[in-house]
């Protein structure tokens, strides 16, 4: 009873459902609708612990072919755990319909997960991408508006690119589902791809993602950030653990991107910009191991995500910043505060690899899967992804006096512990324990070399920013905002692509 | 090296869509303005959609009914039947493109990218 297609395929649609009737009745269905992702997330958190599987076909036994195994489950963890957050910690920024479109995003971003069909999955990747383009045109000023023309206009070109390489497909196999993609001629392959990297934001495709991050609301990009970069990650591991050339080729790209990703996050002056170019960057690693790619997208999302939205100072009334600290009196805003600062810190800290935290476990997963040759460039990406995060920490920790600031606070926990407890604060406490809980379910992974090495790759990635320091880029020096780069990028990786494929023939 | 080209009719006939494509993409590279990128991104969507249209009408162009003798040679509507899909995403994102342009055009009526690359 419990594994039938109906009951599975319904739990998909159930949100865009609440999405829609929400517009009519918004107080009753926000709340619906927060229950449902909940209830979603606890599903298929168990579903992943217990290594759920189970594929069916839609309708006939030549259906459509959905999958619920363990890339789709991980990434749709991710998805509700990102959007829950952002609904507690902003809703009162919330316009008109965003949690609407949040919750029509959801089902879209499931289905590009657990579709195995290519003709599915394009109609996701564009529903996902109409969500993303109301998501950045929520902040309705000219340049948002504009960011999000180019993200449409880039990502409805790629999407083209990809249906070219569908029906060359379709002309060898004659069907749409992807696992019939061995028989595809490698130049289909190629433009599939291309679409696909375009969609997830991966090296000279992925130019659209720092400006849509800094210029966009801090809910929408706390969104953005955390799922819909993700939505193309599952059916590129899928496609490459079938297709041995296209996982060879994702390895050099994702090799490539990690690094360029790094370097560029390194001389942005913009902290959102340094955001977006390191998910570029971590997205590139995801690419590495097909395996395990997923479980590290979903854990970059989430972090990413807390990352964005205690990102910005809230200095309207708190006087954490302030010079002189003696005189002053600690209250409930500057605990909040620091509780934001402490997220912030905890987040950046696991995506750079630090021990005890998830984002240990995963780089370790990830790296356990890859080919000899490339951990070395995966080591130096690993030191790069350190530096920046030390950066963003040391940023954000400027003009804060720690000692004096810890007795006042200390103090003041004292005499009213219980006030402090607001629903914003306890859910940033939660996620940043749950992100050191997570590292404890695989103790496996915790040897007493493999932590010194990460607390080096730290260490080395401290004095690199140090050195590093001096080196800023030219603020007058106008950033990557041109259209026909955004445009042209998904060209030049399919012509990479086709090149590596037919001629050159790398690892 | 000896380059023989295999001229069959289906070949000849995909020939028009990729000359299309090819022309679209060089408009939505070289566009100035928001509007000829926009009437680009339409010529290679018109472009996508008869490239399906065409692959499946290669086994032969009747309709596909079974039982008469006459349909002999139908086309594959399994094709034809998902563009239709792609056709209309395609107009929803014509349609969310030009209220974008319309938004844009109040402050810079042009809507050159040179203007709007700019912007501060």
């Amino acid at each position: 009873m419990i594994s039938n297609p109906i009951i599975f395929t319904s739990l998909i649609f159930i949100p865009t459902i609440t999405g829609f009737v929400g517009c009519i009745f918004p107080k009753v269905f926000y709340k619906i609708g927060f229950g449902i992702l909940f209830f979603y997330s606890i599903l298929s958190l168990v579903g992943y612990l217990n290594g759920f599987e189970y594929t069916y076909h839609l309708i006939n036994k030549e259906g459509i072919p959905l999958s619920f195994d363990n890339y789709s489950l991980p990434l749709i963890f991710g998805s509700t755990v990102v959007i829950m957050i952002t609904f507690i910690l902003k809703s009162k920024n919330f316009s008109h319909y965003f949690y609407q479109i949040c919750l029509v995003l959801f089902s879209a971003l499931s289905i590009s997960f657990i579709s195995k069909d290519l003709v599915s999955l394009y109609i996701a990747l564009e529903l996902t991408g109409f969500c993303a383009f109301l998501l950045v045109a929520d902040r309705n000023d000219s340049r948002a508006l504009f960011n999000s023309f180019q993200y449409l206009i880039g990502g409805g070109l790629a999407m083209l690119i990809y249906l070219i390489g569908v029906i060359q497909a379709f002309t060898y196999t004659g069907t749409f589902i992807l696992n019939d993609l061995i028989n595809a001629p490698a130049t289909s392959l190629c433009l599939i791809s291309a679409g696909l990297l375009t969609k997830a934001g991966i090296f000279i495709c992925g130019v659209w993602v720092p400006n849509i991050y800094s210029d966009s609301n801090t809910q929408s990009t706390a969104i953005l950030s955390g799922c819909v970069t993700c939505a193309a990650v599952a059916p590129l591991s899928r496609m490459s653990v079938i297709l041995a050339p296209i996982g060879n080729s994702l390895i050099i790209i994702g090799i490539l991107s990690s690094i360029f990703g790094a370097i560029f996050a390194l001389i942005e002056n913009d902290d959102g910009r340094t955001l977006g170019w390191s998910s570029v960057s971590q997205l590139g690693i995801a690419m590495l191991s097909p395996t395990y790619g997923c479980l590290y997208a979903m854990q970059h999302g989430i972090c990413k995500s807390v990352l964005f939205l205690t990102l910005n100072k809230n200095q309207t009334g708190t006087i954490i910043y302030s010079n002189n600290l003696n005189n002053l009196e600690i209250n409930n805003q500057d605990i909040e505060e620091l509780i934001r600062i402490f997220a912030f810190i905890i987040a950046g800290l696991s995506i750079s690899g630090f021990p005890f935290l998830s984002g240990y476990i995963t780089k370790l997963l990830v790296k356990s899967d890859l080919p000899n040759e490339a951990l070395i460039i995966f080591n130096s990406s690993a030191l790069l992804t350190s530096g920046v995060y030390v950066k963003l920490i040391i940023s954000r920790l400027n003009n804060i006096k720690i000692k004096d600031l810890l007795r006042k606070v200390f103090n003041f926990l004292r005499l009213n512990l219980f006030n402090v407890l607001s629903s914003k604060n306890i859910t940033l406490i939660l996620v940043s324990f749950s992100v050191f809980g997570f590292s404890f379910i695989q103790s496996k992974y915790f040897s007493l070399e493999k932590i010194q090495m990460s607390f080096i790759t730290l260490l080395l990635g401290f004095v690199f920013y140090l050195s590093f320091m001096g080196i800023k880029s030219n603020p007058s020096v106008s950033n990557v905002r041109k259209t026909i780069d955004i445009i042209g990028a998904p060209f030049v990786v399919a012509a990479l692509l086709l090149a590596n494929l037919t001629y050159l023939k790398i690892l | 090296m000896n380059i023989s080209l295999d001229l069959s009719t289906n070949t000849i006939l995909l020939i028009p869509c990729v000359i299309l494509f090819i022309i679209g993409c060089f408009g939505l590279l070289n566009s100035k303005t928001i509007f000829n990128s926009l009437f680009s991104l339409d010529v290679i969507d018109t472009a996508t959609i008869s490239t399906f249209v065409i692959i499946a009408a290669f086994p032969g162009s009747q309709t596909p009914i079974i039982g008469f003798e006459r349909y002999s040679s139908y086309a594959d509507p399994y094709p034809q039947a998902i563009i239709l899909t792609a056709i209309v995403i395609g107009f929803a994102t014509q349609a969310l493109l030009s209220a974008i342009a319309l938004r844009l055009s109040r402050k810079f009526p042009l809507l050159r990218f040179k203007d709007l690359e700019n912007d501060k």
